[in-house]
């Protein structure tokens, strides 16, 4: 009997639970989608030199940490649903089913809804994972198929996973019931809106504030203590008393308020906060920025302090920017009577206050969560962008061996050796070398060898003949100088100010072998590697070979490009076999490095991926989960909605009218949060960009961003439209006049 | 004299073909301007399916119905709402009210709905309230308030617009019994001072005692009318429990 009563039920109430299985499915597609490419039985054809090890772990762990959040959601729809049946359970329990069966019946549907979208998440899942696949694939440059393939290991965890989840959540909801009284349950539709008083929860967070700016004054004496210099630029000088005046002005005017005014001082200081936390967070914000343009010699303990002030003062600003909004709106209707009694204005500012009054809470942590979502996904593929556009920097010899001379403080100790040990390697694996290229680098002036400071490290020399067997081996022309002239290269990271001010300042310079005069061409910038600089230098010097004989060799590099790729144990191996030979650190100072395309591609491209996987999927989880919690705040409403929306009619208010109003209440509802947090994140990421502004163009380039940019926009504009849809259609249905 | 409310041999059937259920057989009567009138019956007699009818929220299966020489049931379902904004002042059993607003601002949505400007709006409310006793409670918000004050409320939301015919139904059925008598003396003076023509429908004979004029429906029919005249408000009170007794439920349906 029970039985017939669990399937009709579940039957007669397929549209009710439709949110829920819509949910539930979402979440187990993205799981197993994502899950997928970690499974045992996935075999992607990415080419003998990858590993794919390497990155199924990764993958592994980063999905079940983020996957963690989704427990949230499944308890946030189950008590949607526990809500929403109150009504029938109270009736239940009254013709005198005991609260234990109800529970259990309870359990049953849901269980049995739960395997629907575990069963319909897991097809949809293996059709999404085809996506995933294409973006592994492209990242590690291959040509993609698709193929259908259902991987029963991660199914088995798919599954696994949430039917442990829905056995939890179950748990909670059959407690839940059991100590529900009767009489709560009856009335639990007839529930007036909470009165309309206010949470505390904005006073904690005001407190946590002025903490947190009592601490942000005190870093600013601090680091004005330790680094002020009266001979720095007006913008640092600005930014050191800045960042101790704004947090100690916040402070006393705070302080000033509650003495001056004990009664109501706090709702009405809010807006003044809110103001300070804006400043505070610009002060905080120009320490990076500063940091990188006059080159300020803290370290990134302090970097990283600013940082989290930064982030600390924007959660403040969201915190009261939401739940001040109530407040600007009954101010606005308070000035204008125009306004408030035009049309159903009144109904609709009723509306929205009552709500945003009573789920301030909830609206704050869906902007900060809607912050995180939005930059993780435009992060994601600038961080991703920026480390393969690096890897490229880096991996363009297949082998690449580079010495440092740092630590070395006699000459004799100089590295001066044609590394064989390689030579021997190939020949050994029978791996043929296209190029080969042994080279040294030199210092224009020996007396500059001593220079160890981190600033005045002298710009490093390369010979002619050594510079063109390196453009060849790229694939780049050959240059040639007259015989007292010499001409530049330079990093591709470095600026056009930063050239042209060096170039002007070097037209002729000294060498141990006489003067040189700057050539025609002054500077060529192709990439050429990172190891062909000396340390904390974005240039090099190319001079005639008869020069450099004269000059002093301080580094030996040799860089081979293969006749074919190596394979991946092969590469470790040749690895493992000169770090043996050639340590970082060897007794007399010199320290050694070997780069090997193999190697770097693996590494960097797993890594790649894992991150650039698990930032997506996190930001899709995050915005499910607050698109999701938006639309179910407003149908669990329903109830009330539809008795509201009655009343307007019987007041005569034709239906175009009502339909206006409930298009205009969604989209304050779904507007609110979205334009927050994405005005926040707007500001985020401008900040971003413009700290790694240099990065980006180095190795992204602008148009790649903008597109990047771009289809990320798109993609939250389609969740979100989505959505607002849905819960229109549903809002529409459940306040529609069923007389 | 023709009335204000004229009704012409209403009928409202429900359900389909083989399964008709007749809520009104056939009614006519007419109501007068600044009449006020009751309408009694047992449960299933059709009241309120009258009063659906009249106010335009349910359709006839035949006959017309005239408000001011203006017949509703020819009214095109799209200006249906403007019609009643316009024309009717509803009072609920249930109140009604808005919870997330004042009750000066529940009062003032009925003005607004029927764009009333701006300036006019508070004024009016001023008004309305004095006359009501519920200047003191206008800040308020509904929760906060008691029953008989909600039905005043609402009384004020009714008959703010100045409706050509005010309906209400059931008023105390939600109320104590003191509350109903000021409720019922303050619809009473609002039929009295300005004038209004009131409908109301009820099963309760000391509510339908304000009346002067009460309609015993029994099954979908009118069974007797009674004009309370020069009778004072005990006697016709008697009056009505005697017909009740007639109509059949004896005592049991007084109450």
């Amino acid at each position: 009997m029970y039985a017939k009563l669990i399937f009709k039920n579940a039957k007669c109430s397929v549209k009710d639970y439709l949110i829920y299985i819509v949910t539930m499915t979402i979440c187990v597609t993205l799981f197993y989608s994502f899950l997928s490419i970690s499974s045992r039985y996935y075999q992607p054809d990415i080419g003998s030199e990858y590993d794919f090890t390497l990155l199924s772990d990764g993958m592994k762990i980063a999905i079940c940490l983020i996957t963690l959040c989704l427990l949230f959601l499944i308890r946030f729809v189950n008590n949607y649903m526990l809500r929403h049946r109150q009504k029938e359970f109270a009736l239940q329990a009254i013709m005198g089913m005991e609260q234990k069966t109800i529970a259990g019946l309870f359990f049953a549907e849901t269980f049995i809804m739960g395997m629907i979208s575990i069963v319909l998440g897991i097809f949809l899942g293996a059709f999404c994972s085809q996506f995933i696949t294409a973006m592994l694939l492209t990242s590690y440059g291959k040509d993609y198929a698709l193929t259908w393939m259902l991987f029963p290991d991660t199914a088995m965890l798919t599954v696994g996973f949430f039917t442990l989840s829905f056995l939890v959540v179950g748990v909670f909801n059959t407690r839940t019931i059991w100590k529900t009284q009767i009489i709560d349950m009856l009335s639990a539709d007839r529930e007036n809106d909470p009165e309309l008083k206010k949470s505390c929860w904005i006073a904690v967070a005001s407190v946590l504030f002025e903490i947190f700016i009592v601490w942000a004054s005190v870093a600013g004496i601090s680091k004005a203590v330790f680094y002020y210099d009266s001979r720095f630029a007006l913008p640092v000088k600005i930014m050191f008393w800045g960042n101790i005046f704004v947090p100690a002005a916040t402070l006393l005017w705070s302080l000033w308020r509650l003495i001056a005014k004990r009664k109501a001082v706090f709702y009405t200081s809010l807006p003044v906060l809110l103001g300070f936390s804006v400043l505070n967070a610009f002060m905080a914000a120009s320490v990076p920025l500063f940091t990188n343009k006059y080159y300020l010699s803290w370290g990134t303990g302090t970097i990283n302090q600013y940082m989290m002030f930064i982030l600390i003062d924007l959660l403040f600003f969201i915190c009261a920017l939401v739940y001040l909004t109530g407040n600007f709106i009954i101010a606005w209707k308070e000035k204008s009577p125009e306004h408030r009694y035009n049309g159903e204005n009144l109904f609709f500012f009723g509306q929205i206050i009552s709500k945003l009054n009573t789920t301030s809470k909830t609206m704050t942590l869906i902007c900060i969560t809607l912050v995180l979502a939005i930059f993780l996904f435009i992060a994601a593929p600038i961080l991703t962008g920026w480390a393969s556009g690096y890897l490229d920097v880096r991996s363009m010899y297949d082998v690449q061996v580079f010495s440092r001379y740092n630590n070395v403080y006699e000459e004799k100790y100089l590295p001066n050796d044609d590394y064989g040990i390689i030579t021997d390697f190939l020949t050994g694996h029978r791996i043929e070398t296209a190029y080969d290229c042994t080279f040294h680098l030199y210092l224009p002036e020996k007396a500059d060898f001593g220079n160890r400071v981190k600033y005045d490290f002298p710009v490093a020399a390369v010979s002619l003949s050594d510079y063109n067997t390196i453009r060849e081996m790229l694939g780049y022309g050959p240059v040639s100088l007259l015989e007292n002239e010499f001409t530049t290269h330079w990093k591709s990271i470095a600026t056009e100010e930063e050239k042209d001010s060096f170039l002007a300042e070097h037209t002729s310079i000294i060498t141990d072998a006489g003067e040189l005069a700057l050539a025609g061409h002054s500077y060529y910038e192709e990439t050429i590697g990172e190891t062909a600089y000396n340390s904390y230098t974005d240039v090099i010097y190319i001079f005639p070979d008869s020069v450099c004989e004269k000059l002093l060799p301080v580094m030996q590099n040799r860089y081979i490009i293969t006749a074919e790729t190596i394979s991946y144990p092969y590469a470790l191996e040749l690895e493992e076999h000169f770090t043996a030979e050639y340590p970082e650190q060897t007794d007399n100072g010199v320290s050694f490095g070997i780069r090997l395309s193999t190697l770097q591609i693996n590494s960097t491209k797993a890594g790649n991926f894992v991150l650039q996987a698990s930032m997506l999927y996190g930001a899709i989880v995050l915005m499910v989960i607050c698109l999701t919690v938006l639309s179910l705040q407003q149908l669990l409403d329903a109830g009330q909605y539809k008795y509201r929306f009655s009343v307007l009619r019987k007041l005569g208010v034709e239906e175009q009218h009502i339909a206006k109003l409930i298009l205009k209440q969604l989209g304050v509802w779904f507007g609110l949060p979205v334009i927050v947090a994405i005005v926040v994140a707007a500001v985020i990421i401008v900040y971003f960009i413009h700290a790694i502004s240099t990065e980006i163009s180095a190795y992204i380039g602008l148009g790649t961003l903008i597109l990047q940019i771009g289809a990320t926009v798109g993609i939250l504009a389609i969740l979100l439209v989505c959505y607002f849809i849905s819960t229109w259609i549903l809002f529409k249905s459940s306040i529609r006049n069923t007389n | 004299m023709d009335g204000i409310l004229k009704l012409e041999h209403i009928q409202k059937y429900y359900g389909n073909e083989g399964n008709i259920t007749k809520a009104i057989k056939d009614i006519s009567f007419s109501v007068q301007a600044g009449e006020f009138l009751s309408i009694m019956g047992a449960s299933g007699s059709g009241k309120t399916t009258l009063l659906n009818c009249i106010s335009t929220i349910d359709s006839v299966s035949a006959g017309h119905i005239y408000l001011e020489g203006t017949d509703v049931t020819e009214i095109k379902p799209k200006s249906l709402a403007r019609f009643r904004r316009e024309n009717l002042g509803f009072i609920f059993q249930d109140f009604n009210l808005l919870d997330t607003l004042t009750v000066s601002e529940n009062v003032a949505l009925a003005l607004a709905i029927n764009k009333t400007p701006a300036n006019n709006v508070e004024p009016r409310i001023m008004d309305i309230a004095k006359r009501l006793n519920i200047s003191n409670i206008l800040d308020k918000y509904p929760y906060q308030v008691s029953g008989g004050q909600k039905q005043r409320c609402a009384c004020a939301r009714a008959i703010i617009n100045n409706p050509k015919l005010l309906l209400a139904d059931e008023p105390t059925g939600a109320l104590d019994s003191h509350s109903s008598q000021m409720l019922l003396s303050t619809i009473q003076s609002i039929n009295e001072q300005l004038n209004a023509t009131i409908l109301m429908v009820t099963h309760d004979a000391f509510a339908a005692s304000y009346a002067n004029r009460i309609l015993f429906l029994q099954d979908g029919e009118i069974f007797t009318e009674l004009h309370k005249g020069n009778d004072s408000r005990n006697s016709f009170f008697n009056k009505i429990l005697n017909v009740l007794t007639m109509i059949g439920g004896g005592q049991s349906h007084v109450c």
